[in-house]
């Protein structure tokens, strides 16, 4: 039982400013929420609400949008995961880091230019975009090949195939790729989500955790793979050193199957009555 | 609100689509942060940034129009919220308390710094001071722009809830910004 069930009563109550200074009717109430009142067409003890109501709903700051190139490389990492990791992604315990993991692998594959990832090993040249990228974090060593196939080993390196010397990023095929100066800039945010994900499954076999050529990577940047903790203390920022990824994704993984289940046109499209009285805002 | 072209940038954005996947971020990232920092303000961005990925990889299956499509991004991201307090409860080291978590956010004297400065931030630290349903419907109602059925069905709540909550919470917001008008706060 819903104990503010009780009183709906409270707001069909017609409003006497003598007896209440803070009455408040309900359809006031409903253009205060829906910015249609000005702090001066406000009620008198409403006026700052309004003001303070309008400042939570203003523009979009430029600090809030700072985060789009990221957000789109996610889409982007994301986008070819699906087709890149089907089997490993389909599980669902494993579903958010593997995300993690296939975002950094997909942003290379991207950023190589490579669309053709679905054997399962990475191919040469994103390796090289691998290496490259891990390379400006220091520690690694540029002519050391990043091991392929991710179901083997992590020693087990393969020289020879990689052509050390290739390009990583190049123009790539979109042109949007980072190129060589930005794969500096892109650096960090992977390894740190790589961290993130290596930090999620520690105490537990890394190998079973990491996908192998994640892992590879992980550990030529941090000079080894025993010095992957050490290594990811440091890359990990400190607030988001405790946060969810030491837990298991929780059962009720709300994402794809929250999907067309939940919300339907029918249920929640057109039906509160009000259209959209907020179009204009942000 | 992306508006008419809204089917053909949900299509688009489905399909791998960045720069059509850039206007529905545009339009709902900066909702859901100041969503996440009423209800999680510690980690505002990185939920965020779980919510765009759940949303990115049920994006083709999802079907319904442009209010639905915000409706179920606020779905997705209220799990985060809750997901992200039940792992908090687990972590018995660190010293966070679940019900003191919107208050945490707040500055000394959240209502005078949002009425000296109306920032958004310094507005929403004011509204996370509310009991957090009330909080989260006022949150839901002003900054992510949805109705009252949609946040009701969010929340697992009756729509004459909501409204409760919704009307509860304005006057509470009334008296706390009264009271410092009164004492001269302001």
């Amino acid at each position: 039982m819903d104990a503010d069930d009780a009183s709906p009563a409270e707001m069909r109550r017609r409003p006497d400013p003598h007896a209440d200074p803070l009455a408040l009717d309900e359809e006031t109430a409903e253009r205060l929420l829906a910015g249609q009142l000005s702090p001066a067409q406000a009620p008198p003890r409403y006026a700052e609400v309004a003001a303070l109501l309008a400042a939570a709903a203003a523009p979009p700051t430029p600090e809030e949008l700072a985060g789009k190139a990221a957000a789109l490389a996610e889409l982007r990492a994301v986008t070819h995961a699906h087709a890149a990791i089907p089997r490993r992604a389909a599980r669902p315990a494993q579903r958010r880091r593997v995300g993690l993991v296939a975002a950094v692998v997909a942003g290379a594959l991207v950023t190589g230019g490579v669309a053709g990832a679905a054997t399962g090993h990475l191919p040469g040249p994103v390796r090289d975009a691998a290496r490259s990228i891990l390379s400006t974090v220091g520690g690694a060593e540029p002519a050391t090949p990043v091991t392929s196939g991710p179901a083997s080993t992590p020693r087990a390196s393969t020289p020879g195939s990689a052509g050390a010397g290739q390009g990583p990023a190049s123009t790539g095929a979109t042109g949007r790729g980072p190129g060589t100066t930005g794969a500096a800039a892109a650096a960090n945010p992977n390894l740190e989500k790589l961290c993130r994900a290596y930090l999620a499954g520690e105490g537990a076999e890394q190998g079973g955790k990491l996908d192998a050529a994640a892992f590879e990577a992980l550990a030529r940047a941090a000079g080894g793979k025993e010095r992957i903790s050490t290594y990811c203390e440091t890359v990990q920022p400190k607030e988001s050193k405790p946060k969810k990824h030491q837990q298991p994704a929780p059962p009720d993984d709300p994402g794809p199957g929250q999907g067309p289940g939940g919300p339907s046109p029918s249920s929640s499209g057109d039906n509160n009555g009000q259209g959209d009285p907020q179009a204009d805002r942000p | 609100m992306i508006g008419p072209e809204f089917p053909a940038v949900l299509g688009a954005a489905a399909r791998g689509d960045e720069e059509a996947f850039g206007r529905l971020w545009h339009d709902l990232q900066p909702r859901l942060l100041r969503y996440f920092m009423v209800a999680v303000p510690t980690a505002a961005e990185d939920l965020a940034s779980e919510t765009w990925l759940a949303v990115v990889r049920g994006l083709d299956r999802f079907r319904g129009n442009e209010p639905a499509f915000r409706a179920w991004v606020f779905t997705i991201a209220r799990h985060e919220v809750l997901d992200w307090r039940r792992r908090a409860a687990r972590r018995v080291t660190e010293a966070v308390t679940m019900n003191g978590l919107p208050e945490q956010a707040a500055p000394d004297d959240p209502a005078a710094a949002a009425l000296e400065d109306l920032s958004t931030r310094a507005a929403l630290a004011v509204v996370a001071t509310l009991p957090p349903d009330q909080a989260e419907a006022i949150v839901l109602r002003v900054v992510a722009g949805l109705g009252v059925d949609q946040v009701a069905g969010i929340m697992g709540k009756r729509p004459g809830t909501v409204r409760v909550l919704t009307h509860r919470g304005l006057r509470r917001l009334a008296e706390r910004l009264g009271a410092d008008r009164i004492w001269g706060v302001v």
